[in-house]
């Protein structure tokens, strides 16, 4: 792990199809007419997005991803589907709403044109590459320090300890908001 | 196309509107007035909220077969974040799912009979108290908070209890707490929503849907408006 030489990667075939994947997914989530529809093919784009990041190396946000999104979340949403009225379509899509379709391609093309700016992945050119005594410092370090090799896992519990303390606290504070909302004194 | 969906609602919300006027002219009907208003929202319509449960003989034995995997699967990320990708965050939500698809296969409420809220709490509360415990023995010791190299043991097992009995615990108890609560749904009993009896069981609001559901069904001469819509 320590001091690894950046890899200009190429994008490969896998990549390539997943990136399609995930955004033809994207476009029907959003263009989907029935919601349940839109919650799975949604669980199925978190899944691809899932798969891209481990492609991407980066294994502990893939795994947040699918976990979460991919599966807590659709869960959570087909259950409130379960507990409303579903209404039958004839039509798979929306009408595509011209002023939010046009607020949308302006959004894209205004960031497809800072696409050139964007570095390569792995390219030394890249932001976290800018302060390589810091990065490399943790690379180096983490193991010395705290005698464990996840870095991720070394900077979230104790390099940055107390921010992980606040996560946890608001991941446990939502559960009791959604009690206070909901008038209940238990989680039934 | 975009004009079709206020159009259904409209209907089906004239229909319900007619039918509670029928149960209105009737004073000895069961229903009372602010549940009839409820019926009439598309959310927390009555015939939706007794959610039928079907075992299925697909999913009921993959499930079994999947679930202790899942389980370990899970149980493994929690205890190898040190070594290998993940932590208590992830393991937590995986073994969270796992009851999630217990749930789905073996039915909520059976589900939520095997895990009690007693257990539920305990895990996110718990694992609050567990992470602000392991940070404040540092700090009883001349430290500071979670300063990992005055705990009596070494810095690499303080973590991982961190993430073990503080993140992990406190994750899957949340989740699993939110997926209870969902599966409740609102319940529209007196205020609109809340049980107001919630907290001395849970087969209680059960039996509550249950006897609304027969009882609206037995006296509504046409209790399958919403049904006919779907």
């Amino acid at each position: 792990m320590t001091g690894v030489e950046p890899v200009i990667a190429q994008v490969t075939a896998i990549e390539a199809s997943l990136l399609v994947f995930v955004v033809l997914t994207a476009i029907v989530t959003a263009l989907a007419r029935d919601v349940l529809a839109a919650v799975i093919v949604f669980g199925a784009y978190s899944l691809g997005m899932a798969a891209l990041y481990t492609f991407y190396r980066a294994p502990d946000v893939a795994l947040t991803e699918a976990a979460i999104s991919a599966g807590v979340t659709t869960v959570l949403l087909l259950l409130t589907l379960a507990k409303t009225t579903r209404i039958d379509h004839e039509a798979v899509f929306e009408e595509i709403n011209i002023p939010a379709a046009g607020a949308a391609g302006f959004l894209f093309v205004g960031l497809a044109l800072t696409l050139g700016d964007v570095p390569a992945v792995g390219s030394r050119e890249a932001p976290v590459w800018s302060n390589p005594d810091v990065t490399q410092w943790y690379l180096t370090e983490t193991y010395a320090q705290t005698g464990v090799e996840n870095t991720v896992m070394a900077v979230l519990a104790a390099f940055r300890g107390f921010d992980t303390f606040g996560e946890a606290v608001v991941v446990f504070a939502a559960g009791i908001a959604a009690l206070i909302v909901l008038h209940r004194e238990v989680f039934a | 196309m975009s004009d079709a969906r206020p159009n259904d609602r409209d209907t089906e919300a004239g229909d319900s509107g007619a039918e509670d006027g029928e149960s209105g002219d009737a004073p000895t009907d069961d229903v009372p007035a602010h549940r009839a208003v409820a019926r009439s929202g598309r959310l927390d319509s009555e015939q939706r909220q007794g959610t039928p449960y079907t075992e299925s003989q697909v999913i009921m034995p993959t499930v079994k077969i999947v679930a202790p995997f899942a389980f370990t699967y899970g149980l493994f990320i929690t205890f190898h974040g040190s070594g290998s990708p993940g932590g208590g965050f992830q393991g937590g939500a995986i073994m969270a799912a796992v009851v999630f698809m217990i749930a789905f296969a073996f039915g909520i409420e059976a589900t939520r009979d095997w895990l009690a809220n007693t257990v539920v709490v305990a895990l996110a509360v718990g694992g609050a108290l567990a992470f602000a415990g392991i940070g404040l023995i540092p700090v009883a010791r001349g430290g500071a908070f979670l300063q990992y190299d005055l705990l009596p043991i070494p810095v690499k097992y303080g973590l991982e209890s961190v993430e073990v009995f503080g993140i992990a615990a406190i994750v899957s108890g949340v989740l699993m707490g939110l997926f209870f609560l969902l599966a409740n749904g609102f319940a529209s009993d007196g205020s609109g929503f809340g049980d107001a009896d919630a907290d001395d069981g849970i087969d209680d609001s059960d039996d509550i849907d249950d006897a609304d559901g027969s009882a609206s069904t037995g006296s509504d001469p046409t209790p399958v408006t919403d049904g006919g819509e779907r």
